[in-house]
């Protein structure tokens, strides 16, 4: 599977990310370690430990890698989520946390099928 | 020499790609925090070219930084380029408000940061030689300034030495009195006094006085020339010795004119002054050249009042001394002399003053 077709899978702007990256190698290079980025086990550790400031901090780097490398649809979700989390409470973020899981995942899948 | 990049990020792949884009000009030093980020600027701050800041971080967030470093020499001397992913405007406002040069936004560019990254450091290049070349300068400068400072302190040691010298001169040769000359200062300088404050357009001022006053002593320099047959002559003198008496005016000029160079010009022209007019009147009767009214120098004015004051109080080989009443008489009805209005004016203040300074 090539970078585009991975980008193609997951909805992510190919052609931002080349333009900004300069490189389509590096982008590729970057988005395996993606794979090895924590901000989202961080943010899950968070909400478990019912910990707010925490799980905005995650999230909002979560949301700020995304950005970088053109991962729009986790983006825009994990934006939303750091969003809420802004406020101060984790209250009412499951269906917005969910989101941000069930895209996560999807990410993940598209990025680990770069590696064969 | 500035040419490392601090990189502060909590996300280790942010920071990779940061790295990634300037690791071929710079040395890239990073961190995940803010705590960690001043831990470094402190410790290694002169080799800081440009810090590369997030904002959302564990410990001690980016603004946190800013805040510890705004208003420092820090910030002064190392440019700090925000990069983050806060959209808000608000964000962006209080980062500028607290010192940051420039907000990147992300996703950031590559060529855009790499762009950025070296206008900033360049200007903070020329801008902090900039800042040292003053700083040397100011520092040479005011080296010269104490050196001057120095000369000028020791000139006028010496201009106040040569003056005390040929006033001890004067003294020893002229019998007298030895405590003339300081009490003729002292008058000197009470009348000065009263006359710089009620009378400004004479332009006197406390330097000018304290030269006024040191010079003094040398009014008559000249009787040093004169023979004691006739300076020390008990009775009056008679009209060829009169006018041989009054030489001591003209022939104490000769003597200042006789050593140029050896002090300073404003010493010597107050001398000379003093010397030539001390014994010139008002109302242009007296000698060696018959000036009238402020053609006498102020200098001259003063002294001479200070002068004929001390000379009435006091015993001479000539006069017995009168009494304080009679002498301020005499001198308010010309006998001794005629003034400027404005010298009888402050005349008539500070005489309470001069009859303590004459006991």
């Amino acid at each position: 599977m090539t970078v585009k077709e991975v980008y193609d899978e997951i909805n992510g702007d190919y052609t931002g990310v080349v333009h900004r990256l300069m490189d389509d190698n590096r982008v590729q290079r970057f988005l395996l370690k993606f794979l090895d980025d924590t901000s989202f086990n961080d943010l899950k550790d968070a909400i478990d430990r019912n910990n707010c400031d925490d799980a905005f901090r995650a999230a909002h780097t979560l949301k700020g890698v995304c950005q970088n490398l053109g991962i729009t649809v986790l983006f825009e979700s994990s934006d939303e989520l750091t969003e809420y989390l802004r406020k101060g409470s984790i209250e009412g973020s499951q269906e917005l946390l969910s989101k941000v899981s069930e895209d996560y995942s999807n990410t993940i899948k598209a990025i680990a099928r770069l590696k064969n | 020499m500035r040419n490392k990049v601090l990189i502060v990020d909590d996300s280790e792949l942010n920071r990779e790609l940061l790295v990634e884009i300037l690791q071929d000009d710079y040395d890239i030093i990073t961190c995940s925090n803010g705590s960690q980020a001043l831990d470094i600027v402190y410790k290694d701050h002169e080799r800081i070219a440009v810090i590369l800041l997030d904002l959302m971080m564990p410990v001690l967030d980016g603004y946190g930084v800013l805040e510890a470093l705004s208003g420092t020499q820090y910030m002064n001397d190392i440019p700090v380029l925000i990069i983050s992913g806060e959209n808000e405007m608000t964000a962006e406002q209080r980062c500028f408000e607290l010192g940051v040069s420039d907000f990147i936004k992300k996703p950031f560019d590559n060529t855009l940061v790499k762009k950025r990254v070296q206008n900033i450091t360049e200007m903070y290049l020329y801008k902090n030689n900039l800042e040292e070349q003053v700083k040397k300068q100011t520092e040479i400068i005011s080296k010269q300034y104490d050196m001057l400072k120095e000369h000028a302190e020791k000139l006028a040691s010496n201009n106040v030495k040569i003056i005390e010298v040929l006033g001890n001169i004067v003294e020893y040769r002229n019998l007298e009195s030895g405590e003339h000359i300081q009490r003729v200062k002292m008058y000197t300088r009470i009348l000065g006094e009263q006359m710089m404050e009620d009378y400004p357009e004479y332009g006197l001022t406390p330097e000018k006085l304290d030269i006024i006053v040191s010079a003094s002593a040398l009014h008559d320099v000249g009787k040093i020339s004169i023979p004691d047959s006739i300076l020390l002559k008990p009775g009056r003198l008679t009209d060829e010795e009169f006018e041989y008496m009054k030489q001591h005016t003209t022939k104490g000029c000769d003597i200042i004119d006789s050593m140029p160079d050896i002090w300073s010009d404003e010493y010597k022209e107050a001398c000379y002054e003093i010397c030539r007019h001390h014994h010139e009147r008002y109302d242009g009767r007296g000698y060696p050249d018959k000036l009238a009214g402020d053609d006498i120098p102020i200098s001259a004015q003063i002294v001479s009042l200070a002068d004929v004051y001390d000379a009435l109080v006091n015993e001479r080989v000539y006069k017995k001394a009168f009494p304080k009443d009679k002498a301020y008489e005499m001198i308010m009805n010309n006998e001794c002399g005629v003034f400027s209005p404005k010298i009888y004016e402050c005349f008539k203040k500070i005489r309470p003053k001069f009859e303590e300074m004459a006991g």
